[in-house]
């Protein structure tokens, strides 16, 4: 009975170099699978970083545009002043006009504008959009944050 | 022998596991010590950096567009000092180009304490420097020359004024601490400044923080028309020169919404220059004296005693009063500013010649409580709430004051033993060129934020006459302006006003030789648009505001119908244009 029972377990039993296939599969699976998710983590991280960097690179480049803007504003401000217009006009051959010197001439239904609106309205807000979490979190930030939310 | 081999094996592995495990126990020990606490605060603070990021000045245009005040980009030069390779060859670069000695920021350089990182060299150096320096930078690197390595350049704004000192008393300045003096640039400091937003910012990439839009500060637009003020200023100084007086001012107001069209006043600061401030002005009042000096005007007041009289019903334009030279009241004698009887006056006499003696004789028919009611009403004592900083409200002496005597009333009634600003009498004459509504004047017409404009609407102040008797006064004026065939008459246009010589008070009495000369006038009379206000203070060509401040009156009329395109009334009578 019990020699019939070992010829069983025999049959069955795998052999050794099987076993031993099967730990090497399991290794190198557990191997691989790592490697993909460091993998991946590196190329999210990665992507992170970069869009970081060129966030960082647009927002010197938006500043020194306003720089330069604001210098540009300044600088034809100066070029229109009212003494430098007055010398460019006097230099033209222009001269101050005098009061008997104007003629006003009626145009029915015309309304002299009034200053309602006097600058080209400022650029229209760049209203300040929080960079998704996509951009900034790590892998295991995201698990983290899925695990605590109870989504696994 | 195997099994030999085996326990000494097993005894390795136990050794190793057991030194494996004291290693691992005793990094867990450390991680959660106290000690990992206060290590791991201090790495953090290496991990990035509180950054402050400041909004731009809000900028300041007339009420055409003409940028008044903006700003401009100017650097911060400084040396990372462990980058600096040649301190000597910085030192000579940096003293030629920024005009400092060699030895200055040689020891600047090479003596700064150990734990200094970074060295500012000179703050607000203009972009014409550091190109310069910038290229000689580029040109030195392309021939792997590294004397200047280390040399750095921060941008930041300064405040920038494109038309130097125009309108200076009513724009003030900005300080390089950022903070506003004066007009405007103080008044509105906070709106103009915007709010600093400060950031945590990593410099770990992979935490790319957001970094904030700051909202710059708001864009303000004044009521002033810059070509106005232009015009306005060079006339005064011309004027100051032309009669030998001290100092003036001079404002140009809409009587019908008390919108400031140009404010000059003298002497006027380079506002690029503020820190010539303390070499111009003994103290802060004289900044602008439109609004911060109260002085006797004189009988520009009579204006006012007169609208009080002709509301309440005590006198009509054509009441007679026979002017004998002199009147007592509480018990010292008023004279006429020429101590000359002028016999039998009507209204319109009393104040075309006018005469000091009908004045107080009128106030002195109102009764006390009635013509102090009336200055109180007008305003007079009180500041007008003009959205400048700096405003004096003058004083009105009134019956209960310890140093108000009964003479007060009659004197009063001329102009003298009352001090007004400019501004302030501008105000209380808007209710006579306003069928009888007084405006609060202002200088801020609009205001720009976040792609919006937002307009200041109007104030009034109250309606200290009514309309008929505003009407009334207009036309009296205008007639006693043509009745002399004044200076201040403008051709084509039909003007009102009153000039005022007063004699300039001191400790030993009325000074006779030195006066302030002033007019106060309007127009054109049917339909008032400007309203404008001349001091010229202790003239010496001639001591009569007939003489000087009514003259000038017209020349700023001039100007004003020209620029502020109204037609002569003939034309707007012909084509019933506005």
């Amino acid at each position: 009975m019990q020699a019939q029972a070992t010829q069983i377990i025999h049959a069955y039993k795998q052999a050794p170099w099987r076993v031993q296939r099967q730990y090497v599969g399991a290794f190198l699976l557990a191997v691989i699978g790592t490697s993909m998710i460091a993998a991946l983590y590196l190329q999210v991280t990665a992507g992170a970083a970069r869009a970081g960097r060129e966030i960082q690179e647009m927002r010197v480049q938006i500043t020194a545009i306003q720089r330069a803007n604001a210098d540009l504003e300044t600088q034809l401000a100066n070029l229109t002043s009212t003494t430098e217009m007055e010398r460019r006009a006097l230099e033209m051959g222009y001269r101050p006009v005098k009061p008997g010197e104007l003629d006003y001439v009626a145009v029915p239904g015309f309304v002299a504008p009034e200053p309602a609106i006097l600058l080209a309205a400022e650029d229209v807000v760049q209203y300040s959009h929080p960079l998704p979490f996509e951009y900034t979190q790590s892998l295991i930030e995201w698990f983290d944050d899925r695990v605590k939310a109870g989504d696994y | 022998m195997r099994q030999q081999y085996a326990v000494r094996t097993l005894l390795l592995v136990a050794g190793l596991v057991v030194v494996g495990l004291a290693v691992i126990v005793q990094m867990i020990r450390i991680q959660n010590s106290e000690q990992a606490k206060i290590f791991l605060s201090q790495g953090d603070m290496y991990s990035g950096e509180f950054r402050m990021f400041y909004p731009e000045r809000g900028e300041i245009y007339d009420r055409n567009g003409h940028l008044l005040a903006g700003n401009r980009t100017v650097y911060e030069v400084g040396v990372s000092l462990s980058q600096m390779t040649d301190p000597q060859a910085l030192a000579y670069i940096l003293g030629t180009y920024l005009g400092l000695t060699y030895e200055e920021v040689y020891n600047q350089l090479t003596n700064s304490p150990k734990s200094w990182e970074y060295i500012v060299i000179q703050d607000y150096v203009g972009d014409e420097t550091v190109s310069a320096l910038q290229q000689l930078v580029q040109q030195m690197k392309d021939v792997d020359d590294d004397s200047l390595s280390g040399l750095g350049f921060k941008p930041h704004f300064q405040r920038s004024y494109p038309e130097d000192a125009l309108a200076s008393n009513v724009l003030g300045f900005v300080t390089r601490d950022g903070r506003g003096y004066f007009g405007i640039e103080e008044k509105y400091n906070d709106l103009l400044a915007g709010n600093p937003v400060q950031v945590w910012v990593p410099t770990d990439p992979n935490k790319a923080s957001e970094i904030p839009k700051v909202p710059n500060g708001t864009t303000l637009v004044l009521t002033i028309n810059r070509d106005l003020q232009a015009k306005v200023e060079n006339i005064l100084d011309q004027s100051l020169t032309n009669y030998g007086a001290e100092n003036g001012a001079i404002i140009v107001m809409d009587p019908n919404n008390g919108e400031i069209f140009a404010m000059a006043t003298t002497p006027r600061l380079d506002l690029n220059n503020y820190t010539d401030y303390f070499s111009l002005y003994d103290n802060g009042s004289q900044y602008n004296r439109s609004i911060g000096m109260a002085y006797e005007a004189g009988s520009v007041v009579k204006i006012l005693t007169m609208a009080a009289a002709l509301d309440t019903g005590t006198v009509t334009p054509s009441t007679t009063f026979i002017d004998t030279g002199s009147i007592e009241v509480g018990g010292i004698t008023i004279h006429n500013w020429d101590r000359q009887p002028w016999g039998q006056q009507d209204m319109i006499g009393c104040l075309q010649h006018s005469l000091n003696v009908c004045l107080a004789w009128i106030a002195t028919q109102m009764g006390t409580q009635t013509f102090y009611g009336y200055m109180e009403r007008f305003g007079l004592g009180h500041p007008t709430g003009i959205d400048l900083s700096g405003e004096a409200m003058g004083r009105l002496k009134v019956p209960g004051d310890t140093d108000w005597y009964n003479v007060d009333l009659g004197t009063n009634a001329f102009g003298q033993g009352v001090t007004v600003t400019p501004l302030q009498l501008l105000m209380s004459a808007s209710a006579i060129a306003n069928d009888g509504k007084m405006v609060t004047p202002h200088v801020l017409y609009s205001m720009l934020r976040d792609g919006h404009q937002y307009n200041v609407p109007s104030q009034y102040a109250g309606s200290p006459i009514k309309a008929e008797t505003a009407r009334t006064l207009n036309e009296m004026l205008a007639i006693s302006l043509e009745g002399e065939s004044s200076s201040a008459l403008v051709p084509g246009y039909r003007v009102a006003g009153k000039t005022g010589t007063a004699q300039i008070p001191t400790e030993y009495g009325y000074n006779e030789s030195q006066t302030n000369a002033s007019f106060i006038g309007w127009g054109p009379v049917d339909d008032p648009r400007f309203l404008i206000y001349v001091w010229i203070q202790k003239p010496t060509t001639s001591i009569w505001s007939s003489e000087t401040a009514a003259p000038v009156f017209s020349q700023v009329a001039e100007q004003t119908v020209i620029l502020l395109n109204i037609p002569p009334d003939m034309v707007r009578n012909q084509f019933g244009t506005r």
